[in-house]
């Protein structure tokens, strides 16, 4: 190529350099002028906007266009064509000589909005800024500016205002910045320290506790007992039953071979009854009406107390071994028997054994009469959760039940049983150690609906009368008392080493609010779990206790 | 709701009340940006309701006040028109080469001062859900603008610029003149984002990132 940009002029500076990789857009250039100097002989458009390239630089003598020779000094008249032309289309190269010449008394910037518009339109003269010289070279222009002894003023301000409007540079511009740097994020390491300092304001439940209770942000549980009583002689047997609450509001404890109640409205203890001489109270349970108290004993009868009178009423023997479990219905008191077998007594009668269901191999421990009286629900020893058809109607001594239905899941003794006050055919079993889990069935179809493993041992549920959760105790490891939602499963409390020793027993206060524990440790403790709505009280009053709480289930 | 009347009682907006809404947009684009380009933790920014959606806004003090003095003087700035345009430039921590650059340019909307002798007083306000609305869609866009954008892996710091007139009254000691961070040219994108416009100040935004090959 005859017209090597590198050729000296006048005019020779950092452009020049800058332009020095830049041969094909200076070639594209070239071209581009050698076509127009024709065009300019004939139409006058093009040469005047040659000439206005002319005018741009006041250096640059006019000159024919078109003039091969001239285009030696036209090389500049080109440069500042291609200038031109870049300058259309965005672009300036550092120390251009117009801005060399012009203006830039402070560190000239390409503004990326000339970015824009030269990857469009020219895509070859993309590389405005040399590739091999870095920001340095703005600084390096100022220098030498000063040097040139460049002074905007000195310049045609028209010229000025032309350049501006070519090129969209404002001249007159100053990129500030803020003296001080910005904050500096936090590294990694608070991240991380976040993330171990998470579970101790994260949600319970969400993460395993270490220790210490947890509850629900909006659900306050008390972590305290309300009230302890001393039980002292409490035996710490997991497979008996030694605690009930009447519906009187009376809390009936067997401690050894006695038994005692205690009325919750007066705080007044009364011994009520003693087992017989060798032998040791094994169950207690409260009548539908609290106004008679059953007491199983390990020698296998079972006791009729009246709790007004506190006086014996009658005792109902058969039993071969301890009777670990009694259930009320009406005037049905099933007892369960070591050795196996769940005989329905009637109290009323003097034969009183009326039905004997055979369905254990194992001790039975766990026996709960639905409310209505259609189901009976029996746990044993031998992992096995049997429901029973609760119609007696016709039968003789020798009839035998079947169970409705058998239910093998647990691995471990099923102690825990509770039937759903809010919805009928439900049924809580909980496991022992080896299987620590509570199972919820649908007692119509037979059906289990959900599984909770829960870290301990299960030795008794019990559902909430108001709320749609269910209460479980548990023993080994962790002696605590859970609190479950229903259906959900979520653990909306958990009280850690609620006894010294396993939580064996519980019971629910007729009001629905409080839950009263037992443990080996020989204490008594009460705890308030739920609330009584306020409402439903009213409605417990008018209906007495609603079974199919319908109200209830309206609740959440 | 009978537009023309609404637009008959609303004041037009004026210059300070512009400025506020700019000045105000640049704090939610300034955030959604350090946000979504993970400049400073995602666990710093909470989130609040703001044009009719919610914005992330971060709680960091230090930040939070470091952003407010900037924007105090810009605010400043704009009332007087000194200033063009506004920089985020996302910056590589330890290499210092600019990873990304949005960039907001502000022009002011010529009003024809002579025209429209019939409604000499108002001229046809932009009702503020309208502006609203336009900046919702920036704000959303800046959001999108993810999946193109190539992923930072590296600790970035961010550096706000300030494009003004040279006539611009400037607190010496707080800002000082700055390289403007540009990416080089061979191997930045350009990628324009919607604009918004109050009826005094237009603003449009433009992103330009780091592109290699």
């Amino acid at each position: 190529m005859a017209f090597n940009p590198k050729t000296p002029t006048r005019h020779r500076s950092r452009s020049d350099v800058a332009k020095t990789p830049l041969t094909p857009s200076i070639i594209t250039g070239l071209n581009n002028v050698s076509i127009y100097s024709p065009a300019a002989k004939t139409g006058g458009n093009k040469s005047s906007k040659y000439s206005i390239a002319d005018i741009t630089n006041p250096f640059i003598s006019r000159s024919r266009p078109a003039s091969p020779v001239k285009r030696a000094t036209s090389g500049t008249i080109q440069v500042s064509e291609s200038l031109q032309r870049q300058a259309n289309s965005g672009v300036i190269r550092k120390g251009g000589i117009e801005s060399k010449l012009d203006v830039v008394s402070r560190d000239y910037v390409p503004p990326p909005k000339q970015e824009a518009k030269r990857s469009r339109s020219t895509p070859a003269m993309r590389d405005s800024r040399d590739r091999f010289i870095t920001n340095r070279e703005v600084t390096e222009v100022a220098a030498t500016l000063d040097l040139v002894s460049l002074n905007p003023t000195s310049t045609s301000p028209g010229h000025t205002a032309r350049l501006v409007a070519a090129t969209g540079v404002p001249l007159n511009k100053r990129v500030l910045a803020y003296h001080e740097a910005p904050p500096a994020a936090s590294d990694t390491t608070l991240t991380q320290q976040r993330e171990l300092a998470r579970p101790l304001y994260a949600r319970p439940g969400a993460l395993a506790s270490s220790s210490g209770v947890a509850t629900n942000r909006s659900r306050k549980i008390a972590t305290q007992p309300e009230r302890v009583l001393d039980a002292p002689g409490m035996v710490d047997d997991f497979y008996l039953n030694l605690l009930s609450w009447s519906v009187q509001n009376v809390v009936a404890v067997a401690l050894s071979e006695n038994t005692y109640i205690w009325r919750a409205d007066t705080g007044a203890v009364v011994q009520v009854g003693e087992a017989p001489e060798g032998t040791y109270v094994s169950s207690v349970d409260f009548s539908n009406d609290g106004a008679f108290l059953g007491i199983g004993v390990g020698s296998g009868e079972v006791e009729l107390w009246g709790v007004e009178t506190g006086q014996k009423l009658r005792s109902m023997s058969g039993h071969q071994a301890q009777i670990a479990a009694l259930s009320w219905h009406g005037h049905i008191l099933s007892s369960a028997c070591g050795d196996g077998s769940i005989w329905h007594h009637d109290v009323r009668i003097a034969r009183h054994k009326v039905m004997e269901l055979l369905g254990h191999n194992g001790e039975v421990c766990g026996l709960k009469w639905r409310a209505d009286g259609e189901l009976l629900a029996s746990g044993g020893n031998d992992n096995v959760v049997n429901i029973w058809d609760g119609r007696l109607g016709d039968v003789t001594e020798s009839s035998r039940g079947v169970a409705r239905w058998t239910k093998r899941n647990h691995t471990a003794a099923v102690k825990a049983l509770a039937w759903c006050p809010w919805q009928p055919s439900l049924l809580a079993s909980g496991g022992g150690t080896n299987d620590a889990t509570v199972h919820i069935w649908n007692s119509t179809t037979g059906g289990r609906l959900h599984s909770l493993k829960t870290p301990a041992q299960v030795t008794s549920v019990q559902w909430s009368p108001h709320r749609k959760e269910f209460l479980t105790t548990h023993g080994y490891p962790t002696n605590a008392i859970m609190v479950h939602a229903y259906p959900s499963l979520e653990r909306v409390a958990e009280i850690r080493d609620a006894h010294d020793s396993r939580v064996l027993f519980s019971c629910v206060s007729p009001a629905g609010d409080m839950v009263c524990t037992g443990a080996g440790d020989e204490n008594l403790k009460f705890w308030r779990i739920w609330e009584i709505p306020p409402t439903k009280k009213k409605k417990e009053k008018q209906e007495g206790r609603s079974l199919t709480g319908s109200g209830i289930l309206s609740l959440r | 709701m009978a537009p023309t009347k609404q637009s008959a009682l609303r004041q037009p907006i004026t210059l300070k009340g512009s400025t506020d809404l700019v000045t105000e947009f640049f704090k939610y684009a300034v955030n959604t940006i350090l946000f979504q380009r993970g400049v400073y933790p995602a666990d710093d920014f909470h989130m609040v309701k703001k044009y009719g959606q919610t914005v992330l806004i971060t709680q960091d003090l230090a930040l939070e006040n470091y952003l407010e003095k900037i924007l105090k003087q810009i605010s400043t700035w704009l009332l007087t028109g000194a200033v063009t345009q506004l920089i985020v430039a996302i910056i590589s921590k330890d290499s210092r080469t600019p990873l990304e650059r949005w960039v907001f340019d502000i022009n002011l909307v010529d009003q024809p001062s002579q025209g429209s002798v019939g409604q000499a007083q108002t001229r046809t306000s932009k009702p503020e859900a309208e502006i609203q609305a336009e900046i919702r869609s920036i704000l959303k866009q800046i959001v999108s603008t993810v999946t193109f954008l190539p992923i930072i892996d590296e600790p970035t710091v961010f550096n706000i610029l300030v494009y003004t007139h040279e006539s611009a009254d400037v607190p010496a000691n707080e800002w000082v003149d700055t390289d403007p961070l540009a990416i080089e040219a061979s191997k930045s994108q350009q990628v324009k984002l919607r604009s918004f416009s109050t009826d005094v100040h237009r603003i449009e935004a433009m992103v330009s990132y780091r592109y290699e090959g």
